[in-house]
C-alpha cells in the first residue's frame, strides 16, 4: 500500500484542474430535467469532448484517454472540486459505452461510440416496465423478427433522460414464447423513430426527469442488437454491474457535498439542534470512507481483481450516505428548507439534492434487492 | 497510489487466522472463563511460537519489523478469535512505540522472545488491562510517555467481559520514551482493528445460525427480514476496514492528520461492531440471550473496546476540532493529503 500520488498523477491533477477552472460554467446550469437545462448540459458535454475530457476512461481508439482508475478518481475529484455540471451523458459513458465495447461488433463500436464520446447522441436507458421493476426478468415488451428488422411493441417506464434524449437502449423479448431471463435481447433504438411515443413523467421536483415509452410496431434494424439474440439478460447484467459498481457515483461528489455541508453547519451553528453537529461529522466520515473504499476497489481491479457482489455494498453505502447528508442539510436550513430559492434568488441546491438523493436507494436495483444480493451471494444465505 | 493489501500481507493474515481458529476455539474461551487467572501460559506460548510478539519489533532485535498496516490486519485476527492474552497491547501497541524510542533494544528483544509483557495506561483509557502479570508499564504524565518496570499485584475490577482483566491505574512513573498522544493513537488504532475482527466473527456466527436454524419449515436465513439485518451489518463492517487501513498508513507516516484518521477508524469500527452485536443477538433469538451460545464473548469484548482508548465523545471531539473548525482541508482531492 502506498497512499501517495506519483509525480505523474500530480501533474495529471494539475492538468485537469487548469482545464476545469478555465472551462466550467461560472453560473450553475438549469437542471437537466428541463428542456432548456438539458440543452445546456448537452453543450457542456460537447465542451468536455472538445478538450477530450468526455470519456476519460475509454480507450483512445474510441475517443477516450485510456485513463486508469486512479487517474479517473483524480479526474473526478477535480471535476467536482470545481463544481462542474452533472453528466447528461451518464448512461452513455458508464452503461452503454462499456457494454458496446465488451459485446458490440466492430461496426457497432464505430457507429455508436464516437457520437457518444462527442456528445452528439445522448442516450436514455429503458429497463423497467410497469410490471417489471425490481423483477426485471418479468419484461413483456416484444421485438419480433421480421426479415432484417425487429418490430417492437410494448411499454417501458422510469426511462431516465428519455424526455429529451436521442436514442435508447433496453431489453426486449425476442422469443415471444420464452419465460423470465431467457429469450431477451439487448436492443438500441432511435427515440425519434416512427411508432415511439414518449410521455414525460413529472418527478418529485416537478420536472420531467424520466419518461414512459410506448412502442407501437417500431421497426428497428437487426444490426441494432448487441450480442446474440436471446443473450440480452447476460449483457444487461454486465451493464447493471457497471451501474452498481465502481463508476456510477464517484466519491468526489459526496466529498464535495460533505465539505459544503460543513460550511452550511458553520453558517447555522448558533441555532442548530444538538444532534446536527454529529450528523455533519458523520456525513464527512462516510464520504471519506467511501473514497478510501473506492481507491481500494480501484487498486484491486488494476491489480487484476474484479468486483462482483461487493458492488451491492457500494450502492447501499453511497445512496444512504447521500440521503443522510442532504437530510442533515434540510434540517440545518430549518424553515428555509422548503424554499425553492434561497436568499439572493439562488436555487436551493440542498432541496434539489435531497429530492435527488431519495432516488438513490431505489434506482439501479433497489437497496432491498442489493441486501438480498449481499445476503445470498456474499453470506451464502438460502434464497 | 496503491490502496491494496499485498499477497504477503494476505498470506500472513490467513496464517494467523488459521492458527487461531485451530487453537483459540470457543471451547478454550469457556475453559479460560472458569479458570482463576483467565490466562493460559500454553496459549501465550503458542502465540510466541507463531512469532506474534515480534511482528513489529525491528529485525535487529529479533523481530520481523512489520508495519502498522500489518499490525491492524493481525489485530483484526486477534479480535476474530476473541484472544484475551495481552498480545495486542504488547506486540502491536507497545512494540512500535518502543522501537521509535532510544535505548530500548533489550526490552524489544525480550518482547520478540515473548518474555516481556507491557501494560498500557493513559488518561483517555481509565482502566489498565492485564496490569497484573505485566513486566513493564507504559504510562503518561504531563504529556510524556513513561516506561517503567512492573511487578506486584493489584485488585482486579469486574468487567462484563469474562476474559478481560482490568485494574485501576497506578501513579505514572519511569523514563520518558516519547509523546503521550502516540500511545493513545496507536492503542485506539489497534482497538479499532480488533473491533472489526470481533464484528466479522459475530457476523459469521449469526450467518451460520441463520443457515441452520429452521422455523416455518425453512432456514430463518431465507427470510428477507433476517437477510436485510445481516446485509446492513456487513455494509458497516466492510466500510470500516479501509478507514482503519488509511489510519494505519497515516500513523506510520507520522502525518499531521493521523489523529483524525485514527478517531474516524475507532468510531467506524465501534459503530460497526456494536451494531453487529445487536444484529447477531437478534438473529440468534432467545438462544442469543444465553450464556451457552458463544456469541456473548465477542459481543462483550466489542462493548469493552468501543469504550476503551477514547470513547465516542472523545473521538468525535477530535473530528470536531479538525473538521468542523476548518483546520483540516476537506473535500475532493484531500483524501490522502
Amino acid at each position: 500500500m502506498d497512499l501517495a500520488y506519483t509525480p505523474e498523477q500530480q501533474d495529471f491533477r494539475a492538468e485537469v484542474r487548469a482545464w476545469m477552472e478555465a472551462n466550467v460554467p461560472k453560473e450553475p446550469l438549469v437542471t437537466l430535467e428541463r428542456e432548456h437545462g438539458y440543452h445546456q448540459h448537452v453543450e457542456w458535454e460537447r465542451r468536455l469532448a472538445s478538450g477530450n475530457w468526455g470519456m476519460v476512461t475509454w480507450p483512445e481508439a474510441y475517443g477516450g484517454r485510456g485513463l486508469d482508475l486512479i487517474q479517473w478518481l483524480i479526474f473526478e475529484e477535480e471535476y467536482y472540486r470545481t463544481g462542474a455540471p452533472l453528466r447528461v451523458n451518464q448512461n452513455g459513458i458508464f452503461l452503454l459505452g462499456p457494454t458496446v465495447m465488451e459485446f458490440g461488433t466492430d461496426e457497432q463500436k464505430a457507429r455508436f461510440l464516437t457520437p457518444m464520446a462527442k456528445g452528439e447522441v445522448i442516450w436514455a436507458q429503458a429497463w423497467s416496465e410497469p410490471n417489471a421493476g425490481s423483477d426485471m426478468a418479468a419484461i413483456t415488451s416484444k421485438a419480433i423478427r421480421d426479415g432484417d428488422h425487429y418490430v417492437i411493441s410494448g411499454q417501458k417506464t422510469w426511462s431516465s433522460r428519455a424526455s429529451f434524449a436521442d436514442w435508447g437502449f433496453g431489453l426486449f423479448r425476442t422469443d415471444p414464447d420464452s419465460k423470465r431471463h431467457k429469450g431477451l435481447s439487448f436492443i438500441l433504438f432511435d427515440l425519434n423513430a416512427p411508432g415511439v411515443t414518449r410521455r414525460p413523467i413529472r418527478q418529485l421536483h416537478g420536472d420531467p426527469g424520466f419518461a414512459e415509452l410506448f412502442f407501437d410496431e417500431v421497426r428497428v434494424p437487426v444490426e441494432n442488437r448487441i450480442a446474440g439474440e436471446g443473450e440480452g439478460w447476460n449483457v444487461a447484467m454486465a451493464t447493471a454491474g457497471f451501474e452498481r459498481g465502481l463508476m456510477l457515483r464517484s466519491p468526489a461528489r459526496f466529498q464535495a457535498a460533505a465539505a459544503r455541508l460543513v460550511a452550511l453547519f458553520r453558517e447555522h451553528e448558533t441555532k442548530v439542534a444538538p444532534a446536527a453537529r454529529e450528523q455533519v461529522m458523520q456525513a464527512w466520515m462516510d464520504a471519506q470512507a467511501y473514497a478510501y473504499n473506492t481507491y481500494a476497489v480501484a487498486s484491486k481491479i488494476m491489480a487484476g481483481g474484479h468486483i462482483g457482489a461487493e458492488a451491492s455494498l457500494n450502492k447501499i453505502f453511497w445512496s444512504e450516505l447521500d440521503r443522510a447528508a442532504h437530510r442533515t442539510a434540510m434540517q440545518l436550513l430549518g424553515a428555509s428548507a422548503e424554499l425553492r430559492h434561497l436568499d439572493g434568488g439562488a436555487l436551493n441546491m440542498w432541496l434539489e439534492g435531497y429530492i435527488f438523493s431519495l432516488s438513490g436507494p431505489i434506482y439501479a436495483g433497489s437497496n432491498e434487492i442489493q441486501r438480498n444480493i449481499i445476503a445470498e451471494r456474499l453470506l451464502g444465505l438460502p434464497r | 497510489m496503491d490502496f491494496i493489501i499485498t499477497e504477503d500481507q494476505a498470506t500472513l493474515t490467513t496464517g494467523v487466522r488459521d492458527y487461531l481458529a485451530d487453537v483459540h476455539t470457543p471451547e478454550l474461551l469457556r475453559a479460560l472463563d472458569t479458570s482463576d487467572s483467565r490466562r493460559s501460559a500454553d496459549v501465550w506460548q503458542g502465540l510466541v511460537e507463531m512469532g506474534l510478539p515480534g511482528l513489529l519489533v525491528p529485525e535487529e532485535q529479533g523481530g520481523l519489523g512489520l508495519s502498522l498496516l500489518d499490525a491492524v490486519l493481525i489485530a483484526a485476527e486477534l479480535g476474530r478469535a476473541g484472544v484475551a492474552e495481552p498480545i495486542a497491547d504488547t506486540a502491536l501497541v507497545a512494540a512500535p512505540l518502543l522501537a521509535k524510542a532510544d535505548g530500548q533494544d533489550a526490552l524489544l528483544t525480550a518482547i520478540a522472545a515473548g518474555e516481556a509483557k507491557v501494560a498500557l495506561q493513559h488518561p483517555a483509557n481509565p482502566w489498565v488491562a492485564d496490569l497484573d502479570g505485566a513486566s513493564h508499564l507504559l504510562s503518561v504524565n504531563d504529556g510524556a510517555l513513561l516506561l517503567a518496570d512492573h511487578s506486584g499485584t493489584a485488585k482486579l475490577l469486574d468487567s462484563v467481559d469474562p476474559l478481560r482483566r482490568l485494574y485501576a491505574p497506578v501513579a505514572p512513573s519511569g523514563t520518558g520514551v516519547g509523546p503521550a498522544d502516540a500511545l493513545l493513537d496507536h492503542a485506539a488504532l489497534i482497538a479499532a482493528a480488533q473491533l472489526v475482527g470481533l464484528a466479522d466473527a459475530m457476523l459469521e456466527q449469526a450467518t451460520d445460525y441463520a443457515k441452520n436454524r429452521s422455523q416455518f419449515g425453512q432456514p430463518i436465513g431465507s427470510f428477507q427480514a433476517v437477510k436485510h439485518h445481516l446485509a446492513t451489518a456487513v455494509v458497516k463492517i466492510e466500510f470500516a476496514k479501509p478507514v482503519i487501513q488509511r489510519a494505519a498508513v497515516a500513523l506510520a507516516e507520522g502525518a499531521a492528520s493521523a489523529s483524525v484518521h485514527v478517531s474516524h477508524a475507532k468510531l467506524a469500527a465501534a459503530d460497526a461492531a456494536w451494531a453487529m452485536g445487536e444484529t447477531a443477538i437478534q438473529t440468534h433469538g432467545a438462544m442469543g440471550y444465553t450464556y451457552e451460545v458463544d456469541l456473548h464473548f465477542w459481543m462483550k469484548r466489542a462493548w469493552a473496546l468501543a469504550g476503551a482508548w477514547g470513547d465516542r465523545a472523545f473521538h468525535l471531539g477530535r473530528i470536531d476540532a479538525a473538521v468542523i473548525s476548518g483546520a483540516l482541508p476537506i473535500g475532493p482531492g484531500h483524501s490522502f493529503a
